[in-house]
C-alpha cells in the first residue's frame, strides 16, 4: 500500500499525543517536545509556507539536528513542497552551490550558521526567503530573512492547509558524493520514504528512548532515527556535540542507538582502556547510561569483532547496509534475524539481484532519479535496478554479505561516502601541487602528492621545505571543511604517478608504484 | 598527577601511544592516530576532568599536544 509521511505523522500525532517526541539539551536543562505539540508546529509550518507563496517549490534546510530542524523537515515534506537537507559543515561556497543546483527557493537556517548569511544572500539570487531556526526577533535587516515565529504567524491568518502530496511526488533532495566528483541530488519520493519507514523490521513500545547522534542531513540519520522513530512513538533525544555524545548516553539513557562503526570503534575505546578490575555490567552502565540494548549500525563495514565485545557489556549490535539512492536501507540485521558479519536480509520491500558480482536493488524505496543529472540517473538505474557500486553475494540462508567495491568511492567507517576527485580538484589548485591522489587509510584520508617541479626549481625548494609548505597548504585546507574531509596523512612522491595511455593517472595502482620505488620520502601516514 | 600528565593519560585512551612517550609537537590526527571522534570524545573527556567547557568551533583548529594543553590552560584562567 502506497503510503505518506504524512501519514505516518498523522496516525502518531494521535495515537502517541501526550508521549514525548523529541528531547534535547540546553544549557544543560532538558526541554521537551509532545507528539501533539511537535504535529501543531509541523501544521504551522506547513501552512506557513502556503501562505508564503511556497508550492510545489524546493526547501533547503541548514543546520544540526535541533527541534525546529525537524518540525521544519516535516513542515515542508507534509505539504507541497519538497525538502534539501544540506551538510552546515560544507565550505560557503559549496553550500551555495548546492543550493543553485538543487533550485531552492527557500532556506531554513540554523541560527549557528548564521555566518553564511552574508555569502548566501550573495550568491543565491533564487532565494526568496530565509527562515532563522529560532524564534526570538533577528536583528538582520534584510527583508528576505525572518524567523520560525514569522513564518508560524504568516499560517494563523490563513486557513488553508496545504493539499496532501501525491505518493509519487518527490519528498526530498539529499547530496551525495558522486564519482565524478560533483555531489548528486538524490530524489526521493513520498512512498520512498513511508516505504522504507515500514518496511524495516523492528519493534519497540512507544515512549522508547532513542539518542540521535548521526548528522541529521543524512538519510540514515533522517529516516531511520526520526521517521522510523516517530512511526513507533519513541522519544528522540538529541546529542547536543560529539564532544558529549558518550556523557549524554548517561544524560537521556536511551534503549537504542544508529551508529556509524567509527562510533562504535570510539565508544570500544573507552570500555576497552577502563580499569579491568571493574564489573562490565557496572562499566557498560557508567559508559552506556544502564538501558542500552540495542546499536543498529550503517554507512560503512564495522568488524564483527565489536559485535562480540559489545555483546559481553550486554548490547546488541545489528550491522544494516543501505545508501541515499534507496531511501536508505536495503538490508538489515534485526534483533529477531541476524547473522555476525552480514548486513542482514534484504528488507521485504526490496528485490535483489547481481551483475558481475555487483549488488543491484529493485523496489519501492528505490530513488526516482538524480536531479538534472539524466546521464547519472542512467547509468545508476537501468531497467528498474539500482547499481549500488558494491559487490556482494546472499549466503544459502539468505543474509547478504558485501565483499568489495565496483565505483570509486572512499568510504570511511564514519560512514561518509568521499569521491576523492572532488578533494583533488581543490589539492590541484596548490601552487606546489603537481600531480596528487587521495587515498582513504587508516580511517581517514591522505593526500600522495608530487611536487610541480617548475615550482620547485623556480623556487630552489629542497626536501624538507616542500614538505613543510606542502603540509601548511593541506592544514591550510583542512581548516576550510569538515573534519571527514581533511586530509590527515601526507605522501611527498619524488617521481610522477604511472599513467594509462591516455595520460589518466592509474589510480589503483598510485599506492604500488610508492613502496617499490627506493628513496620515497613518506611523511605522516 | 600533573595537569599535563593527566590529559596524556585521557589521550592514551584513544591511541597506542604511550603518556611518557607524548610530546608537545605531536599531532593528534597524524602522530596519535586518533580518528575525528576519537578527538572530540577526548575532548569531551576533558571537559568533565577539568571542568571546563570547550566551544567546537575553538576546538576544531586544534592540531597538536601542545595547541590543546594551551586552549585547556586559558579556560582554565
Amino acid at each position: 500500500m502506497e503510503m505518506l509521511i504524512r501519514d505516518i505523522l498523522e496516525e502518531s500525532g494521535k495515537k502517541y499525543s501526550e508521549i514525548k517526541a523529541v528531547k534535547w539539551l540546553k544549557k544543560k536543562e532538558i526541554f521537551e517536545r509532545s507528539y501533539r505539540e511537535m504535529a501543531e508546529n509541523v501544521a504551522e509550518i506547513r501552512k506557513g509556507l502556503l501562505a508564503e507563496g511556497f508550492k510545489k517549490k524546493h526547501i533547503a534546510l541548514i543546520g544540526a539536528s535541533s527541534v525546529e530542524w525537524i518540525e521544519s523537515y516535516l513542515g515542508i515534506i507534509t505539504g507541497n513542497t519538497v525538502a534539501v537537507p544540506l551538510d552546515a559543515g560544507l565550505p560557503g561556497e559549496d553550500l551555495t552551490d548546492l543550493i543553485n543546483r538543487s533550485d531552492s527557493e527557500a532556506l531554513f537556517l540554523s541560527p549557528k550558521n548564521k555566518a553564511l548569511l552574508d555569502v548566501i544572500l550573495a550568491e543565491c539570487p533564487k532565494l526568496k526567503k530565509i527562515w532563522l531556526l529560532q524564534e526570538e526577533e533577528t536583528e538582520v535587516s534584510d527583508d528576505r530573512v525572518a524567523t520560525l515565529a514569522e513564518i508560524k504567524s504568516a499560517s494563523k491568518h490563513s486557513d488553508t492547509d496545504a493539499d496532501r502530496p501525491d505518493s509519487e511526488d518527490v519528498a526530498t533532495i539529499i547530496f551525495t558524493s558522486g564519482t565524478t566528483g560533483k555531489s548528486k541530488g538524490v530524489m526521493l519520493t513520498q512512498n520512498n520514504l513511508a516505504a522504507n519507514v515500514n518496511a524495516v523490521n523492528y519493534w519497540t513500545k512507544p515512549g522508547s528512548v532513542l539518542l540521535s547522534v548521526l548528522p541529521i542531513h543524512h538519510a540514515f540519520c533522517l529516516v531511520m532515527d526520526w521517521l522510523k522513530g516517530f512511526s513507533l512513538g519513541t522519544t528522540v533525544c538529541i546529542n547536543d556535540s560529539l564532544l558529549h555524545m558518550v556523557k549524554n548516553m548517561s544524560v537521556f539513557q536511551p534503549e537504542v542507538m544508529l551508529m556509524v562503526p567509527l562510533m562504535v570503534e570510539t565508544v570500544y575505546k573507552r570500555l576497552a582502556s577502563a580499569d579491568t578490575s571493574i564489573p562490565k555490567k557496572v562499566l557498560a552502565n557508567a559508559v552506556f547510561g544502564g538501558n542500552l540494548r540495542i546499536i543498529f549500525t550503517g554507512g560503512a563495514h564495522l568488524d564483527p569483532y565489536y559485535i562480540e565485545k559489545f555483546a559481553e557489556y550486554g548490547v546488541d549490535v545489528y550491522e544494516g547496509y543501505g545508501m541515499s539512492e534507496c531511501s536508505p536501507v536495503i538490508s538489515s540485521n534485526t534483533p529477531e534475524d541476524h547473522k555476525a558479519g552480514s548486513i542482514g536480509r534484504p528488507l521485504s520491500n526490496v528485490e535483489i539481484a547481481f551483475d558481475n558480482g555487483e549488488i543491484l536493488v529493485r523496489g519501492s524505496s528505490v530513488m526516482k532519479g538524480y536531479y538534472n543529472m539524466p546521464d547519472e540517473t542512467a547509468e545508476t538505474l537501468k531497467d528498474g535496478w539500482l547499481h549500488t557500486g558494491d559487490k556482494g553475494y546472499l549466503d544459502e540462508d539468505g543474509f547478504l554479505f558485501i565483499n568489495g567495491r565496483v565505483k570509486n568511492l572512499i568510504i570511511l567507517s564514519n560512514g561518509e561516502n568521499i569521491s576523492p576527485e572532488e578533494i583533488e580538484n581543490k589539492l590541484a589548485l596548490g601552487e606546489l601541487v603537481g600531480e596528487v591522489i587521495v587515498t582513504g587509510e587508516n580511517n581517514g584520508l591522505t593526500a600522495r602528492i608530487y611536487p610541480d617541479q617548475d615550482v620547485v626549481s623556480a623556487k630552489g625548494l629542497d626536501e624538507g621545505s616542500i614538505q613543510t609548505t606542502l603540509q601548511a597548504f593541506l592544514d591550510q585546507y583542512n581548516k576550510t571543511q569538515p573534519t571527514y574531509r581533511q586530509i590527515t596523512g601526507l605522501v611527498v612522491r619524488k617521481n610522477p604517478f604511472i599513467k594509462s595511455s591516455t595520460k589518466k593517472i592509474k589510480r589503483q595502482e598510485a599506492m604500488i608504484d610508492e613502496a617499490v620505488l627506493p628513496g620515497e620520502h613518506q611523511v605522516r601516514t | 598527577m600533573t595537569q599535563e600528565m593527566q590529559f596524556k593519560t585521557i589521550a592514551a585512551q584513544y591511541c597506542k601511544v604511550k603518556p611518557e612517550e607524548m610530546t608537545e609537537d605531536m599531532r593528534f590526527r597524524e602522530d596519535l592516530g586518533f580518528s575525528s571522534l576519537d578527538f572530540m570524545s577526548f575532548l569531551g573527556e576533558l571537559e568533565d576532568t577539568f571542568d571546563v567547557e570547550l566551544e567546537e568551533e575553538d576546538a576544531v583548529q586544534v592540531l597538536t599536544i601542545a595547541e590543546a594543553l594551551e586552549l585547556l590552560e586559558r579556560l582554565r584562567g
